[in-house]
């Protein structure tokens, strides 16, 4: 089985677990990016966000785990066929919901280039945005990396 | 001989018909959040695209703000739009009017 294994800076990546612990909290009962269903049927509709919530769900529980006893000695992260999928889709779903919640003084050509002066913005949405920044990072690395074993699973 | 012919053609309409009413379009559309990269890679995981395919549908969406991804009978239709909105792209499904 593939794997790769990341080093990360503890310094910088562990004060931005606090923030992916409330996004998840706050995507737990929520799509992250809400779909127009208007050609459901009420019942069917139902069960079709109730599934992708679920989903959601576990996606998000996936890259939490990534944060355990290991990381927090050696900063040390692991991805592999197994949980390349659902850390990727997680890391969309927090994106999603830190330009939605927390990023809206940006606008979307900044976040989509990156382009920000750091130093003019307030500490919680300087933190957002790092978060947002780090979450791309670990998206573009199982990319990069793992893309072909995704594809094929 | 006229008249089994003549139900041939009503068949041939009945069908063509419903063959109109059953096409649907998946439509995926822009959202500022996604990487080029991932869009790529959640087109060729959930619709099996080549990467080129899947290059070119994501400027689409990029440049143009939506593309047309597939099309063809609901049932298959809302399967593409469920499994493009687990990887939360925004994911529509639209009668397909052209045909």
């Amino acid at each position: 089985m593939k794997r790769v294994e990341v080093k990360l800076s503890l310094p910088v990546v562990a004060p931005l677990l606090d923030v992916i612990r409330e996004l998840s909290s706050e995507l737990s009962k929520s799509l992250a990016a809400p779909q127009a269903l208007h050609d459901l049927d009420q019942d069917f509709r139902g069960a079709w966000i109730g599934e992708l919530l679920e989903g959601q769900n576990q996606d998000q529980r996936s890259l939490l785990s990534l944060f355990d006893a290991q990381f927090f000695t050696e900063g040390v992260v692991a991805f592999d066929e197994k949980n390349a999928e659902p850390i990727v889709r997680a890391c969309t779903a927090f994106r999603l919901q830190l330009r939605e919640r927390r990023l809206k003084a940006l606008s979307d050509e900044e976040l989509e280039t990156g382009d920000v002066d750091m130093s003019g913005l307030e500490e919680p949405v300087r933190k957002a945005f790092m978060c947002y920044l780090f979450l791309a990072t670990v998206q573009e690395l199982i990319i990069q990396h793992l893309d072909s074993s995704i594809i094929g699973s | 001989m006229p008249e089994s012919r003549s139900h041939t053609r009503t068949e041939t309409r009945a069908s063509t018909e419903l063959q109109v009413e059953d096409s649907w379009r998946v439509v995926v559309l822009n959202d500022p959040v996604n990487l080029m990269s991932y869009v790529v890679m959640v087109f060729k995981k959930v619709l099996g695209f080549d990467e080129t395919r899947a290059r070119k549908h994501m400027l689409e969406v990029h440049e143009l703000g939506r593309s047309v991804v597939w099309t063809g009978l609901r049932e298959t239709a809302e399967a593409h739009v469920f499994a493009l909105q687990q990887w939360h792209l925004t994911a529509v499904l639209e009668p397909d009017e052209a045909r």
